[in-house]
């Protein structure tokens, strides 16, 4: 598994505007992500977190502001910089190993050694089901898979698509625990969620977002700066 | 009318001293091998139904390269692949339902087909392109086929590890930078390939059985993509080979004998109310 090295670079994005067909997904987004920082982003459904995930991630080109990784745009750095996707894009009846999707993180560089496989396997405790297919494991297994996958890519900052959607609490407490381990270990992670209340409190930061930050701080700050927003408030109760 | 054969050198003498059957058998066992390998691919992108378009979008390319004079296996895969382009650029610039935009593409390039033969005074037998005609099959089929085969191993030699990206998570394909465009052209040109490659034998409709069919017992038994294919064309082969070797016993035409075939693959098991 690749750790972080002692270059982790802030990423960061000023001024983002995203629209689709001409109607307004995101305005005037600003944020930076710590290096060994757990933010969750949440916000409603539509309220623009993944479009900003694929935004920061270099995937779609903002039409105002811009994306940087330390001092380089971006579209410079995209390797650095790893999304993991909703766990509803994935085909998981397709025929393929957890170790072979593990192993994926790396489709562009030199192949991944079987040290490196079976660090980020370790890792992330799924090293006893390596040759499994990926539809034998449950709903968390196969999440804790997709975070291997990041794990293994030269990334030092990690972007999460909603991970805790649709697993049972066990499942989403071990990959939270996993995803705090990570924060400490140097990564800074960036978790679309639809937490709400004490939910947040395992996180560093929470960004809300809905269409624009509307609020940015540690949990207790940012739900007492949304009390008097309740619309919103009860928007973000997933 | 057929497809016109290609004179290939030095095979004819070859040929000419082969039992009658042995040149039929052996392109309904490389049809038999290279249509389901192919499939396995088209079915774990989610691309077969393009597949379906450009079966039925080779036929305008056939039948201008008919009327000029070239292959028309060159007219058949251009017109393929230029059909499944179409699609996709209709359906990204406007929107529209995926299926409902391919669906119209394939029945427009399939009546533009249909015109051309009476406008450029084709004899094209329209039978035989949909059903093939697998006991008329030449060295310029099988060489076809074998050009097919190899265009299919040269994509998933190189690409190998991108086709498994791309096929279990398109959207982090897309994320860590593979080219996802040109990698599902490449496997359009490969289909279009073996789809005109295959037309020979067993002809467009059939095509598309032989390309899902024996994809379908194994997929969720396998652990690797490549053993998908491996499986499926070993199904594939035994489908032909079996199909083949009935018509012959029965005397009945053995390309619609081998899609029966294949519809006999699905049944087993299942619940008919």
């Amino acid at each position: 598994m690749r750790s972080p090295s002692a270059e982790v670079a802030h990423l960061r994005a000023e001024g983002l505007a995203y629209a689709y067909d001409g109607k307004p997904a995101l305005s005037n987004v600003n944020l930076s992500l710590e290096p060994g920082s757990l933010t969750a982003l949440v916000g409603a459904n539509g309220a623009g977190k993944s479009t900003l995930l694929h935004l920061l991630q270099g995937q779609l080109t903002p039409q105002a502001g811009g994306v940087w990784l330390g001092d380089q745009p971006i579209q410079r750095s995209r390797a650095r910089v790893a999304l993991m996707p909703q766990r509803g894009r994935i085909d998981w009846s397709f025929p393929i190993t957890v170790r072979e999707m593990v192993a994926l993180g790396q489709v562009r560089g030199p192949r991944t050694t079987c040290c490196e496989l079976d660090a980020a396997l370790q890792r992330v405790g799924l090293l006893p089901l390596a040759s499994r297919r990926l539809d034998a494991l449950s709903g968390g297994q196969q999440q804790r898979t997709l975070l291997a996958r990041a794990l293994i890519q030269p990334a030092k900052v990690l972007l999460l698509d909603e991970p805790c959607a649709a697993i049972d609490p066990p499942a989403r407490q071990q990959l939270l625990g996993l995803m705090r381990q990570l924060a400490d270990a140097g990564y800074s992670l960036l978790v679309s969620s639809h937490d709400w209340g004490d939910a947040l409190d395992v996180y560093d930061r929470v960004i809300v977002l809905d269409g624009r930050v509307k609020a940015d701080g540690t949990p207790s700050a940012v739900r007492h700066a949304l009390a008097t927003l309740t619309d919103l408030g009860n928007h973000c109760c997933g | 009318m057929p497809l016109p054969r290609l004179p290939i050198w030095g095979i004819t003498a070859v040929v000419d001293a082969m039992p009658w059957w042995l040149l039929p058998l052996l392109m309904a066992l490389l049809v038999g091998a290279v249509c389901p390998a192919t499939g396995t691919l088209l079915v774990t992108q989610r691309r077969l139904l393009q597949a379906n378009l450009i079966a039925h979008a080779v036929l305008p390319g056939l039948a201008v390269a008919l009327a000029v004079g070239i292959d028309p296996a060159l007219g058949g895969v251009v017109s393929g692949v230029l059909g499944a382009l179409l699609a996709e650029r209709l359906q990204r610039r406007d929107g529209r339902s995926h299926e409902a935009v391919m669906n119209t593409v394939l029945a427009g390039f399939l009546g533009l087909g249909v015109l051309l033969i009476p406008l450029l005074n084709l004899r094209l037998d329209l039978e035989s392109v949909l059903f093939g005609d697998l006991l008329a099959v030449g060295t310029t089929d099988l060489g076809r086929t074998l050009v097919a085969a190899a265009s299919l191993l040269l994509l998933v030699g190189w690409s190998y590890r991108s086709l498994v990206f791309l096929g279990v998570d398109p959207d982090g394909a897309a994320a860590v930078g593979l080219p996802v465009r040109s990698l599902r052209l490449a496997l359009a040109c490969v289909t279009a390939l073996v789809v005109v490659s295959a037309m020979a034998a067993v002809g467009v409709v059939l095509v598309i059985a032989l390309l899902c069919a024996p994809v379908l017992p194994g997929l969720q038994q396998v652990a690797s993509l490549r053993a998908a294919m491996v499986r499926a064309s070993l199904v594939g082969v035994a489908l032909s080979g079996a199909g083949f070797a009935l018509a012959l016993l029965l005397n009945l035409p053995p390309g619609p004998l081998i899609g029966v075939a294949c519809l006999g693959l699905l049944l087993p098991g299942a619940k008919l109310r």
